[in-house]
């Protein structure tokens, strides 16, 4: 059975649907590229698989869970990675992870072992207990992804994962995705940034204006679509080709320095 | 004071636990909670002297308590009809500004909807810990507010009654929260979530320029707080509820049970648990939808964009009649903008337009001693001096705020331009701080004074505009050069101020003393001012034409 199914999934606000019918099912063990342009409806689904939201038409379940009903059941198998770096500044990292940590109701003890540890991997040893308002975005981002997997989750729901981290700290990200997912794991995360999902998707879903407009490996997005990177096909199924003469646009304003 | 507020809330866990609570869950949540409340930056004392690491809170509430001083010797000074009224006038005023200034971070907060809603929590037992939380705040500020009050109420007027202050003043603590939130609701109902920071931002001046202003005016007023104030209830009593509560004391510590003290009394105790019902009842889910409609709103941010458009214009028209180069206008510009909606500069600046009134009352009104005399004789008298020189001396001390930004990294631009001459941004900012925070103060200032002492006064208008211009320009060409936002705040922020401000001091006295000694000399005074008036031109001169080498980073 399919560790997460959505049937006709829906979700309106004030009178507008920003996800307007999607049929997926995902396997245990995958992962799955979520992507799509700003305002395609990418976080809108990852918080109603999450059990944020739980005011939308359709039908969805999450490890044999319905959302609306085991949010809870749910909550606990699952971790979630915010896109926006939303944690409280004012406490320290060990702070935070401990009280996420008694959140999931987790051993104290056992929570900082791997709090430190976590931390100390991330290089973020020395900084555990400063205050996060003076962390860098990367760092905050580390803190989170660290709160999102404490508790040994079976899914992991990542909204765009690696923005704001330093390219060594994306490295290191897309090598612990995919030990997770060689670990059991199943990996669904949002993303725009086309590189990252073609290096580590077992499966891409390309979504645009709440509608699911490709879906498959990207060996087939790519035969499906136009030449080689999934850029080009991303362009080409989202009907993006203004760019060019956009492009040349600005730069013929740029010359004209006089007035008319 | 939480923990240990929290402690008492334990033992209502099995009620808890009845209710569906996860106890572990919603204690690890409200211990949080409260641990983040003593490391928020508090607003209503000044940013710049709150370090790391210190319990802020605790701080505020000794500093409340110490209001509350003031109100237990008013209690124990006044008769108790004007000392309770002014009592739980002062809850209600000091509670709703705590709720909007401190608090409405935490209300208006929608960051618990994305780090606490993933996780394994019911909703009951986030219901139940946000509940616990702000009971807490409440419970910890109105018992530093009211605590010695209603000691002071005790000893004056008896157990009996002091019970019944204990009842009253939690009373209008809920009157307090209604209003507050009535206030947010209308706000959300009008607006959106930036503009409820400008407004809480304009509310936190409010709140600094009361400390400012009470910290001066209350012990004076203590002074004659002996004078008797007989109180005859109106029509209108029956609006204001510090009137009801303290009709309510005084019926009951007189035994009057007449029909006013019934009402009265009535209104008093069921007049806020009635309107705290019908929040909870009727305002509440709707304050929520607008809260969580907040963070979904990507269109309203498209409208407050298109509206600051429609600003612009002002700025651009003023920097052609004042400045001469182009850098000069674009610094004009700028500083003109930035100062309008960067609300740490208002939050630091407007206080300090604030101790005008504070010093007028001081010099003017000397303190508000023989007041009424004081008033008639003012037109004889030459304290339009006063008026002339205290907007030099409140407003010039605060010119360097515009260095400071939070966003001082930006000021890289002005490295990377082709700029020849850095003394131009300097004279632009000059000029606008000038043009915008100067000018309007003195304008009314001059119409007031000449309106109180008579057409005479616009010489010495003159020869002071003169004077002040001078000062102002010669304060940015001898201290430090900044360029303007440039400067990480809080960051020595303080240091020197105080010899800037004695230097100043005595620079003003002179004045206003030269001033004074060319009073009746009509052709010693023009020809102060024409030399003044020539050496501004010389000094703004200079100030652009100070070099990179001389800006300090």
């Amino acid at each position: 059975m399919s560790i997460i199914q959505l049937q006709q999934l829906k979700k309106q606000y004030s009178g507008t649907y920003v996800l307007q019918g999607i049929d997926l099912s995902f396997e245990k063990g995958e992962i799955v590229g979520y992507i799509g342009p700003n305002g395609a409806g990418k976080s809108t689904t990852i918080k109603i698989l999450t059990g944020i939201i739980g005011d939308f038409e359709g039908e969805v379940t999450v490890l044999g869970h319905d959302v609306r009903k085991e949010a809870l059941a749910i909550k606990r198998q699952i971790g979630y990675i915010p896109e926006q770096a939303a944690l409280y500044e004012v406490l320290t990292p060990m702070e935070y992870l401990s009280f996420v940590g008694k959140l999931y109701q987790l051993d104290e003890a056992v929570t900082r072992k791997k709090a430190i540890d976590l931390l100390r991997i991330f290089e973020l040893a020395d900084k555990r207990d400063m205050r996060m308002n003076g962390f860098s975005k990367g760092m905050k981002q580390k803190v989170l992804l660290i709160s999102g997997l404490i508790h040994n989750p079976d899914i992991i729901f990542l909204d765009e994962p690696l923005s704001g981290l330093d390219a060594n700290a994306v490295i290191l990200v897309k090598e612990i995705l995919s030990q997770l997912k060689q670990a059991g794991k199943t990996i669904f995360y949002s993303s725009h940034i086309m590189d990252v999902v073609e290096k580590i998707s077992d499966r891409i879903i390309i979504i645009n204006k709440g509608a699911v407009i490709a879906d498959g490996t990207f060996e087939e997005l790519k035969e499906a679509g136009a030449k080689g990177s999934l850029e080009n096909i991303f362009t080409a199924l989202t009907g993006d080709h203004e760019h060019l003469s956009t492009a040349g646009e600005f730069v013929d304003i740029m010359k004209n320095l006089s007035n008319g | 004071m939480g923990k240990w507020l929290l402690k008492l809330v334990r033992w209502f866990n099995p009620v808890f636990r009845k209710q569906g609570v996860d106890t572990d869950l919603m204690y690890a949540i409200v211990e949080l909670k409260l641990l983040m409340d003593t490391r928020r930056v508090y607003m209503s004392w000044k940013q710049g002297q709150q370090k790391e690491n210190k319990n802020h809170l605790t701080f505020i509430l000794i500093m409340y308590g110490l209001f509350g001083l003031f109100m237990a010797v008013t209690i124990v000074q006044m008769p108790l009809m004007p000392s309770m009224i002014l009592f739980h006038s002062f809850i209600i005023f000091m509670m709703a500004m705590t709720l909007v200034t401190d608090f409405s971070s935490v209300l208006l907060d929608t960051a618990d909807n994305q780090i606490i809603l993933p996780r394994p929590v019911n909703s009951k037992t986030l219901f139940m810990a946000r509940l616990i939380h702000v009971m807490i705040y409440l419970l910890q500020f109105s018992i530093a507010i009211s605590g010695i009050p209603i000691i002071a109420g005790f000893i004056t007027y008896g157990p009996i009654a002091g019970v019944m202050l204990i009842i009253t003043s939690q009373l209008t603590v809920l009157l307090a929260v209604f209003f507050t939130y009535i206030l947010y609701l209308t706000i959300l109902r009008f607006s959106n979530e930036q503009r409820i920071k400008d407004i809480v931002s304009y509310f936190q001046i409010g709140m600094t320029l009361f400390f400012a202003f009470a910290y001066q005016i209350i012990p004076r007023l203590l002074d004659f707080a002996d004078m008797t104030v007989s109180f005859t209830p109106k029509w209108y009593s029956f609006l204001l509820p510090p009137v009801w509560m303290a009709t309510a004391m005084e019926s009951i510590y007189t035994l009057n049970f007449d029909k006013i003290h019934i009402a009265m009394l009535a209104l008093a105790i069921a007049g806020p648990l009635v309107l705290f019902w019908v929040m909870n009842r009727y305002l509440a889910p709707g304050f929520s939808k607008r809260l969580e409609a907040l963070n979904t709103d990507s269109q309203v941010q498209q409208k407050q964009s298109v509206t600051a458009r429609q600003h612009k214009g002002i700025s651009e028209a003023l920097s052609k009649m004042f400045c001469s180069s182009p850098v000069e206008r674009g610094a004009f510009e700028v500083t003109w903008k930035i100062t309008g909606r960067d609300k740490a500069f208002r939050l630091q600046f407007y206080p300090a337009l604030g101790y005008i009134p504070i010093f007028i009352y001081l010099l003017v009104f000397n303190g508000g001693r023989n007041f009424s005399e004081t008033v008639n004789s003012l037109p004889e008298s030459n304290k339009f001096l006063m008026l002339i020189y205290i907007p030099l001396f409140t407003i010039a001390s605060s010119f360097s705020i515009v260095t400071f930004n939070d966003n001082f990294q930006a000021s890289w631009i002005y490295h990377s331009m082709p700029l020849d001459r850095p003394g131009h941004m300097l004279a632009g900012t000059m000029k606008a701080m000038i043009v915008k925070f100067f000018f309007p103060v003195y304008l009314l200032f001059f119409v007031i004074s000449v309106f109180v002492w008579g057409p005479h006064v616009i010489d010495d208008f003159i020869m002071g505009l003169c004077n002040s211009l001078v000062s102002l320009i010669a304060i940015g060409l001898f201290s430090q050069h900044y360029l303007p936002f440039s400067r990480q705040p809080n960051v020595k922020q303080q240091s020197g101020k105080f010899l800037n401000l004695l230097i100043q001091a005595i620079v003003i006295g002179i004045l206003v003393l030269v001033h004074f000694l060319v009073i009746d000399k009509p052709w010693l005074m023009s020809a102060v001012a024409l030399t003044t008036a020539v050496t501004f031109g010389f000094m703004v001169k200079k100030l652009q034409s100070i070099a990179w080498t001389k800006i300090s980073v």
